[in-house]
């Protein structure tokens, strides 16, 4: 009895310090003075090897003496992974994000980078969603949009003029509807099993449906949810399921990549894709041809709306906060956003880097299309949105197509989950 | 060696060069009583020593761990990292109804742990009772053990897919097509069915061991007063079975709570609608997704406590079915 009692006390005894310490470390810092380490997820790709040794030649040039080393981490344990560098307070010194809340929820973990990348301020495009109140944590690497992409080859195969995409909503109904009565495909090919469709479908068609001005507002992070245009476009989201315009089973299909694979078989007239990486141009230029792959402004849907395209920075390099010598690091980053180390990143990874300077005019009509947008383009609506509410905008847009919330309710949850954060 | 024992060097002392006996003979006598001592001190460490390798791997690698987990769970999370926070988190747990839909599937897999069970030690009767073709339905019945969680949920996402073959099948008997993986109500039951089907074989191989040690001509006498099969596995079968069973209900529950992650991860993602949440799933997801490492020790904690409960209840089931004997 005695020993048991004894045996209890002391593996109770730790808890009566409870509330001590933290779960995510506080700083230290790591050791290596010559060497920096970089973490991404895209280093080992094949398509990126002309740019990694781009910029190591470039950086070479101005540190002969420091060695830098590429670690990459596969993308979807990514920021598990970093998450638990970050708790321990030591893993790389420079580090690849995705624009937008995954790098605001973790700018605690990285330098500001304002004064070493002013030179750089002008050249490269998509500084947004790599600035956290008022600072900038990351360098740019690639632009990531979200244009609305159509199959022209299917606006042939239905009589329609591929060159002149529908203008209007009401347009672009009948448009859909005719291309479904002669080919049978889809209007959009959807998947929103990870919940990532609400998000690509809130980007892709919100430019034709909110007012300029609120649109600016709901980037500047003055969201009303409320409004009648922000209820419109979860409106649209079930009214395109319930008009039969999606692809079925929206809410088990994977849009990386069942979602993309609809589109490239031809068995979807629109989707909604990606400006690089995956999902994009390129993917489905291979598929069903270069010259059939479209890009179109959103179809106005309210009078007010001016369609732009939507985009933002979509990866870019930032400093850990734990790194020895920042400035050194910064350095890196900013061989990583070269301009020789983005053009082959553009030539040979099919992505729209974000210097401006590199000409992009010979890379077929989408890209040429998508190119002419970047100067009037803004940031996407869903990219404005924390990792928190996007998470619960995912699981709403699944109940929204089921039916077992309203719009009116899954917009107050949505309010209530962005004013929290 | 036999605790005890007079240390054996003590004999060699003895000996010594005759003229000096009486001396040799004190000495050894000290000589003795030192070595008692030093050989009673060793004595007394020796089972400390022996098993302090495993005590400090457990409350280096476990208990402090755990301790730190349980602390760090009255912690908070960004901007209030290190901050005590009281119960914040176990209040925040509790209102997030992805983790109130968490525990209510844990509540599933319980109820559903009868299926889970019953279904290897059915498939191993008939191989027991030797129907035809028994012999390969054991190697079959094995076979999907053997395969990796993520293997099985690529198959099954490609079987049970909108457009998929499942739903080919169900339309050409003229069923609607159902959305398995997408329609919150059917998901948790196609991922704990395809659990069970990834996993039963590892089960039915106990059974058939359980099997093994039945004593045959209970069921011969049985068959020649003339009873049925089902008579023959309700009142001979299953009665001599009885501590095979429980050991399959607590591996197959164990496996359950802590295995499916894998399947999740490739099948649902916890989709549709959260609808397919484990604790073990929530946990990695706040960890490591949403950055909330604070949120998912308090998590653990909870899941740790039910795990706790659900084990002292299949220790007590055990024990009780051992004392039977």
């Amino acid at each position: 009895m005695k020993r048991r009692a004894l045996w209890s006390t002391a593996l109770i005894a730790p808890l009566a310090l409870y509330g001590c310490g933290s779960a995510a470390a506080p700083e230290s810092s790591s050791g290596g003075g010559d060497t920096l380490v970089v973490w991404d997820w895209k280093s080992g790709d094949e398509a990126a090897k002309s740019y990694i040794e781009a910029a190591k030649a470039d950086f070479a040039e101005q540190h002969p003496d420091v060695e830098v080393e590429f670690t990459a981490q596969p993308f979807d344990q990514y920021y598990n992974l970093l998450g638990t560098a970050i708790q321990a307070g030591e893993g790389p010194d420079v580090m690849l994000f995705n624009g937008g809340g995954q790098l605001r929820d973790r700018t605690d973990a990285l330098v500001p980078l304002d004064d070493f990348v002013a030179d750089d301020m002008e050249r490269l495009a998509g500084w947004e969603a790599f600035t956290a109140d008022g600072h900038v944590y990351a360098a740019p690497v690639t632009l990531q949009g979200h244009p609305l992409y159509y199959n022209k080859a299917l606006y042939e195969a239905a009589g329609l003029d591929p060159e002149a995409p529908a203008a209007t909503w009401e347009e672009f109904l009948a448009d859909c509807a005719a291309i479904t009565e002669a080919t049978g495909a889809d209007c959009f090919a959807m998947g929103n099993k990870e919940g990532y469709g609400i998000q690509f479908f809130m980007s892709g068609l919100g430019p034709g449906i909110l007012g300029p001005e609120e649109y600016d507002a709901w980037i500047a992070g003055d969201r009303d949810w409320t409004s009648p245009g922000v209820k419109r476009i979860f409106e649209l989201w079930v009214e395109a399921e319930q008009a039969g315009l999606n692809n079925d089973g929206v809410n088990s299909t994977a849009m990386f990549n069942d979602e993309f694979a609809l589109f490239d078989s031809g068995e979807a007239a629109h989707v909604v894709g990606l400006m690089s990486d995956v999902g994009h141009w390129k993917e489905f230029g291979e598929f069903i041809g270069d010259e059939n792959v479209g890009v179109m402004p959103a179809p106005v849907v309210s009078p007010e709306a001016a369609p732009v395209l939507p985009y933002d920075g979509g990866i870019g390099y930032g400093v850990a906060e734990w790194t020895d010598d920042p400035e050194l690091a910064a350095d890196l980053v900013r061989s990583l956003t070269s301009t020789s180390a983005l053009e082959a990143f553009y030539a040979d990874a099919g992505a729209i880097a974000a210097d401006t300077t590199i000409d992009a005019s010979g890379a077929g009509p989408a890209t040429a299309a998508i190119v002419a947008e970047l100067p009037t383009g803004k940031p996407a609506l869903h990219v404005a949105l924390s990792a928190e509410t996007l998470e619960l905008m995912g699981r709403l847009s699944q109940q929204l197509l089921s039916g077992s919330v309203t719009v009116d309710g899954a917009l107050a949850q949505l309010a209530e989950s962005d004013g929290a954060a | 060696m036999p605790i005890g024992n007079p240390p054996p060097q003590v004999a060699s002392e003895v000996l010594g060069p005759a003229g000096s006996t009486a001396r040799a003979g004190v000495r050894a006598a000290r000589g003795r009583r030192r070595g008692n001592q030093r050989f009673h001190r060793a004595d007394r460490l020796a089972p400390y020593i022996l098993v302090a390798p495993a005590v400090l791997i457990i409350a280096g690698l476990r208990l402090y761990p755990l301790a730190l987990g349980v602390n760090f769970s009255f912690t908070g999370d960004g901007d209030r990292n290190g901050q005590a926070v009281g119960l914040d988190n176990y209040s925040a747990l509790f209102d997030d109804p992805l983790f109130t839909a968490a525990m209510r599937n844990v509540g599933l897999l319980v109820l559903l742990l009868p299926v889970a069970v019953a279904i290897p030690g059915l498939l191993a009767t008939l191989i027991y009772l030797r129907v035809p073709g028994h012999r390969v339905y054991r190697g079959v019945y094995f076979f999907p053990a053997v395969l990796s969680p993520v293997i099985i949920g690529a198959i099954f996402n490609l079987l049970l897919a909108f457009d998929g073959p499942a739903n080919s099948l169900l339309g050409a008997v003229g069923l609607g097509p159902v959305d398995w993986l997408g329609d919150p109500d059917t998901a948790m039951y196609a991922v704990v069915g395809v659990h069970i089907w990834a996993t039963f074989g590892m089960a039915l191989v106990v059974f058939l061991a359980g099997f093994a040690t039945l004593d045959p001509s209970l069921i011969d006498a049985a068959r020649v007063d003339g009873a049925s099969i089902p008579k023959v596995v309700r009142h001979v079968i299953v009665p001599g079975l009885s501590q095979t069973i429980q050991f399959v209900v607590v591996t197959t529950m164990i496996g359950m709570l802590t295995s499916m992650f894998g399947l999740l991860y490739v099948m649902t993602g916890g989709g549709p609608e959260g609808s397919t949440y484990l604790p073990e799933y929530y946990i990695w997801f706040q960890q490591g997704q949403m950055g909330r490492p604070a949120l998912a020790s308090a998590a653990s904690t909870v899941l740790f406590g039910v795990m706790l409960v659900v084990g002292m209840l299949q220790l007590a089931v055990l024990r009780r079915s051992g004392r039977e004997d």
